[in-house]
């Protein structure tokens, strides 16, 4: 299963928090506001990377969805929506938001 | 070939009176409210007032019965497109809308953002029942109930001729669905389609960061179908022409009649004409009293594309024309700049103007827009330093596709257009030469930016 990674630019308040996280698909601009500019992560190691930057973003602007489409769209979410990810990895035990 | 209202005619038909010849490319016509050759805008005349059911019906005969499957079918074979900006065909997102689980919302976007566009506020205001009956059978094609005509709350004319539209059809029973004026925001952002949807949800009007489509899924879970009033009129005429007599109103690649507004160095900036044929931009200015190619022309919107006007006059107005020079007909606005004016400040008064008129939620807007209007309105004073351009340039780049709507896409769009048509300019400004359009009076009548001295605008300014 594909996971779909995005960042949400009205929550971003740049804190570039998820740059150490996703690092090669996530640009950071001159203010720290992020982008993703590789929304698919395929791999186990990618997506694992990504459940760890959407837990780790203050404001909760990372959004990740399986490729068949979010499961509470368009929905704002109020923390990262980890919780769509069944069957993928499981999220790190002790993952306390900050890696 | 200059054409000037009610110097051609070939359409001039009561209508009703039968299908409209094919084969007519090639015959332009352009006209005002109530002139001849028009279809949309024919009727009464400008000093009509609102024309009433009675006219309406009158002039029109009532709306053909047809069933959601016959509305889909005249949609996908007229090839209406939307006309709010994007173009995107009405088809496709009604489609999309049946194909996702959930019963639809239907939302009539005649709140036109755009202050020097007029087209949806004149059809709201004097023509309403053209945009109720269209949107009437988009509600057909849904299967919905209720639609909801969402307009600016500044705009007492349209919003008085849609109500006023309502009450007569509600009194005689007309339609199987239940109306409903809203009244949002005066914001430019809040005319966006994510924004109204989302107003209309929950009374914000900003938009929204979605990862599908609003025909998809819209801010309630609904699929959500949000279409430009002008739109919707088309497929009023659409329903009683059919598809193929209303697509040959149009060159075969740009089907239909469309509206445009003119504004900047023309007889009457805000006049809003109807083209019906293929016609170049300079067809299109001509009755606007503008007889040659002017220094240049903004063609799309505020958020549009300059196209330097020996270029424009001869460009057919066209999506296909218009995307090869890097431009699209956008909401129809021709901004005309007169020789002797200066393109940069213009230009850069309307990114100020934009760059206010953000809704300060993504960083990108908020952080880069101010600076991209300071930069140009330097340019524009000649206090810019030459390895500025670079600078601004790189600014560009970097916040194209950053923001959940396409507000600081259009922004950069236009500033790109803008150093690429005013080179010249830009060249003089850069060298401190005293600018061609020093003591020029303001062309395209851009309002006042929205005082953007505390940071992020409030939530307020959105409810």
């Amino acid at each position: 299963m594909t996971t779909v990674v995005r960042i949400d630019p009205t929550l971003c308040r740049g804190h570039a928090i998820c740059a150490l996280y996703l690092l090669e698909g996530v640009e950071i601009d001159r203010w720290g506001f992020g982008r993703v500019v590789q929304p698919t992560a395929v791999s186990r190691r990618a997506v694992r990377r990504a459940l760890r930057a959407a837990a780790a973003c203050p404001n909760g602007a990372v959004v990740i969805e399986d490729a068949e489409g979010p499961a509470a769209p368009g929905v704002r979410p109020e923390r990262p929506t980890v919780g769509t990810l069944e069957g993928t990895a499981p999220m790190p035990a002790g993952l306390d938001g900050l890696g | 070939m200059i054409v000037s209202p009610g110097l051609l005619a070939p359409f001039h038909r009561p209508p009703g009176s039968g299908p409209l010849p094919g084969g007519t490319v090639g015959t332009v016509s352009v006209g005002g409210l109530g002139d001849p050759g028009t279809v949309l805008l024919s009727g009464p005349r400008r000093d009509g007032g609102r024309e009433t059911l009675a006219g309406h019906v009158g002039r029109w005969g009532t709306l053909p019965e047809l069933d959601g499957g016959q509305v889909l079918a005249l949609l996908r074979s007229s090839g209406l497109d939307g006309r709010g900006g994007g173009g995107f065909p009405l088809a496709r997102k009604v489609a999309t809308a049946l194909a996702g689980g959930g019963r639809p919302v239907l939302v009539v976007n005649a709140s036109e953002s755009e202050p020097a566009s007029g087209k949806d506020r004149l059809l709201c205001a004097r023509r309403p029942h053209l945009v109720l009956d269209g949107a009437a059978l988009v509600a057909t094609a849904l299967g919905v109930s209720s639609v909801t005509v969402h307009l600016h709350r500044g705009a007492d004319g349209p919003v008085e001729g849609v109500t006023r539209a309502v009450a007569e059809r509600r009194s005689c029973r007309l339609d199987g669905v239940e109306w409903r004026v809203s009244r949002g925001p005066d914001r430019y952002v809040s005319g966006e389609a994510s924004a109204v949807a989302g107003f209309l949800h929950d009374g914000d009007a900003r938009p929204r960061f979605a990862v599908t489509p609003l025909a998809v899924t819209g801010p309630s879970g609904r699929p959500t179908v949000v279409v430009n009033a002008e739109t919707v009129a088309h497929l009023a005429v659409v329903a009683r022409i059919g598809a193929g007599g209303w697509a040959s109103l149009g060159p075969p690649s740009f089907p239909g009649s469309r509206l445009v507004t003119h504004v900047g160095a023309v007889d009457h900036p805000g006049r809003v004409l109807e083209v019906v044929g293929a016609a170049t931009v300079g067809e299109l200015l001509a009755p606007g009293g503008v007889t040659g190619p002017p220094a240049a022309v903004l063609v799309g919107g505020f958020a549009g594309t300059w196209l330097e006007g020996r270029d424009a006059w001869s460009t057919p107005f066209d999506r296909t024309a218009l995307v090869c020079l890097g431009a699209s007909p956008g909401c129809g606005l021709l901004g005309v700049l007169p020789h002797g004016a200066c393109g940069l400040v213009e230009a850069a008064r309307i990114v100020r103007y934009l760059a206010g008129e953000s809704a300060g939620q993504c960083g990108t807007c908020v952080a880069g827009l101010p600076r991209l209007a300071a930069g140009l309105s330097a340019l524009a004073q000649g206090t810019f330093r030459r390895r500025g351009l670079a600078r601004l340039a790189a600014l560009g780049d970097e916040l194209l596709g950053s923001g959940a709507c396409g507000h600081p896409d259009g922004v950069v769009r236009l500033v790109r257009s803008t150093l690429e048509v005013f080179a010249d300019d830009v060249v003089r400004h850069l060298a401190g030469a005293p600018c061609r359009g020093a003591d020029h009076p303001a062309v395209l009548g851009v309002p006042d930016p929205y005082p953007t001295d505390g940071g992020p605008r409030s939530e307020e300014d959105f409810a």
